[in-house]
């Protein structure tokens, strides 16, 4: 057999130990996830008919916007948990390590395996919430055409745009997309935590530790600014607390989206940055402590 | 100059103890050792003697408190040490998700095999290790001894110029024990060096060159097989069908000179040849597709 020239970094070699946590990842059902979804989004359907379709429409975005939030995020902390310690445990870690790959692209590997796991589970929700909606939709403009099939035609265009409006809009891919961010930077952190930790429920409850904490530190921030002078010491430990607990309240633009409210480019911008910023951080971290691991 | 297969010099473990970096725990210590190409070597040692902890040196898994280990002249902490290597650790699970196949892809895959290269090591490796049927179900319904069978299949995947076994017959039953030896027979065969670590001495004795045997971290024996259990002053005849007054009459030549006559005892079968004969005779062994 023909031997191959060792690589330093090898896409490849990632891609195989993406594909192979994927592969982990769907054979322990965790799509079923997605199942729920179905059923809550369902169920809050059928239940919102007797409500205006404004209020029909906005209910059903907050209600699914805020379960593909917590889905997913949850999807990332528990996927990601058990990841390195089963590896140590059952000593495939060896068996992978033992060969030439290098433990950034194990764990970059383990990551993206992750994240394509919770790209799918997004794509599965977000199609199944539109359908839901476009299927809604169609039935309102269907049964306000109906009721205003003697008004003129300019009265019930803008009747029929409302109904639209007030349906779909491109503000809701943006959502998602800051959804899925969230989860990214969540399964990042956790896969750090879970290269020092030595159990998932230890990396579980550390990490529902930081979710709090991270969707409580800015108002907290806030509060401490207000009442004390903004010296550097506490700059400096403002700015340490946020590296450690992510502003997960940054990452919560779905309320103004539910709101109606248009999110600027700007901010959108700065939000994936951030998250982005977040993620190599996390995923740096998690290297640097996995390179010194006796394993 | 061939370099050597493994090289481990001065080698040092300390495991430091969780709030008390004073107290460390010496797992090795000053460990000497050469792996020529192409021997069998032994690493032999009761449980807790360093053997596992040497070896994760040697492949890079862990790092050394003192001295350093090669493989074929490259240093273990460089990650293309491992280029030409293979590894079965001791009572390795694997992915349990997968199928025998998938494994040996996925493996594979890592070391940049793809297409029909792949392909055709992967069906060549499955027929070497007897699990061709067994190919499409999944791990978790693997006996233990059809677990280890595909943990060394995976750590040939790569044609490996060194193979490391961490006790690679640990739990496994005479015959699949048995297969795993002659497979390891064949490995050096072909000029592949393996490395491995065991307390079942008989065993070891069968198919190692050369043998270093640790005592809580320290190398306290190392030498060739047969000089290492060589007695110098006694010498052994094995006779079939003497008669009984054969056998008397050159135990009298022995007492009528200066040696010794220690023991005199009718020959007999190893336990496990016994064990092979009977479980074969009851009917063909099957057990690449069975769970035990």
């Amino acid at each position: 057999m023909e031997r191959t020239q060792h690589r330093a970094f090898s896409p490849a070699r990632i891609f195989a130990i993406t594909t192979n946590t994927l592969t982990d990842l769907t054979r322990q059902k965790i799509f079923y996830v997605v199942l729920i979804f179905a059923l809550l989004l369902i169920g809050s359907s059928v239940f919102m008919a007797r409500f205006t379709f404004q209020q029909e429409f906005q209910i059903l975005k907050d209600i699914s916007l805020g379960a593909m939030s917590i889905f997913s995020s949850l999807l990332a902390i528990v996927a990601t948990a058990r990841l390195i310690p089963q590896d140590v445990e059952d000593r495939t870690v060896y068996t992978i390590l033992a060969k030439p790959v290098p433990r950034f692209e194990y764990l970059l590997g383990k990551l993206f395996g992750v994240l394509l796991l919770i790209a799918i589970s997004l794509a599965l929700m977000s199609a199944l919430f539109v359908a839901v909606v476009y299927a809604r939709e169609q039935a309102v403009l269907q049964e306000t055409s109906r009721q205003m099939s003697r008004a003129p035609a300019e009265q019930l265009d803008a009747a029929l745009n409302a109904v639209r409006t007030a349906a779909l809009n491109l503000d809701i891919l943006v959502g998602i997309g800051v959804i899925y961010l969230k989860a990214c930077l969540l399964a990042a952190l956790t896969l750090f935590v879970s290269t020092f930790a030595t159990t998932n429920i230890f990396t579980v409850m550390v990490m529902v530790f930081v979710y709090f904490i991270g969707h409580l530190q800015a108002t907290a921030r806030e509060y401490w600014l207000e009442q004390q002078s903004a010296g550097w010491i506490a700059g400096a430990f403002l700015a340490i607390v946020a590296l450690i607990f992510p502003d997960l309240q940054a990452f919560n633009l779905v309320d103004e989206i539910v709101a109606g409210v248009a999110i600027p480019l700007a901010l959108f911008a700065k939000t994936a940055l951030l998250g982005v910023f977040y993620i190599a951080i996390y995923t740096l971290a998690a290297t640097f402590v996995f390179y010194g691991k006796e394993l | 100059m061939t370099d050597l297969a493994v090289t481990v010099e001065g080698l040092t473990k300390v495991f430091p103890v969780p709030f008390h970096p004073a107290r460390g725990i010496t797992a090795v210590r000053d460990l000497n050792l050469r792996v020529e190409p192409g021997e069998v070597y032994g690493l032999l040692g009761p449980n807790g003697s360093g053997k596992s902890t040497t070896l994760k040196i040697i492949l890079g898994l862990i790092s050394p408190t003192r001295g350093r280990t090669k493989i074929f002249g490259r240093d273990s902490s460089q990650v293309e040490s491992r280029e030409a290597v293979g590894f079965l650790p001791e009572n390795a699970y694997f992915y349990k998700f997968l199928t025998g196949e998938e494994t040996l892809r996925f493996f594979g895959k890592l070391c940049r095999l793809n297409g029909a290269q792949l392909k055709s090591r992967v069906h060549e490796l499955l027929e070497l290790v007897g699990l061709t049927n067994a190919r499409d179900q999944r791990l978790s319904t693997y006996s233990k001894g059809m677990l280890q069978r595909i943990g060394l299949a995976q750590a040939l995947i790569n044609e490996p110029q060194l193979v490391v076994l961490d006790e690679p017959t640990a739990g496994v039953d005479p015959a699949g024990s048995r297969d795993i030896r002659n497979l390891i027979v064949d490995l050096k065969k072909r000029g592949v060096t393996v490395l491995l670590s065991s307390h079942l001495l008989t065993q070891v004795q069968e198919i190692c060159d050369r043998v270093g045997i640790l005592a809580r971290g320290v190398l306290v024996r190392e030498g060739r097989l047969e000089e290492l259990v060589a007695i110098e002053n006694r010498s052994e005849l094995v006779l079939e069908n003497a008669s009984e007054a054969l056998v008397n009459e050159i135990e009298k030549l022995a007492a009528n000179s200066n040696a010794k006559l220690i023991e005199r005892r009718r020959s007999t079968t190893t336990l496990e040849r016994l064990f092979l004969d009977a479980t074969q005779e009851s009917g063909p062994a099957n057990h690449a597709n069975k769970r035990e």
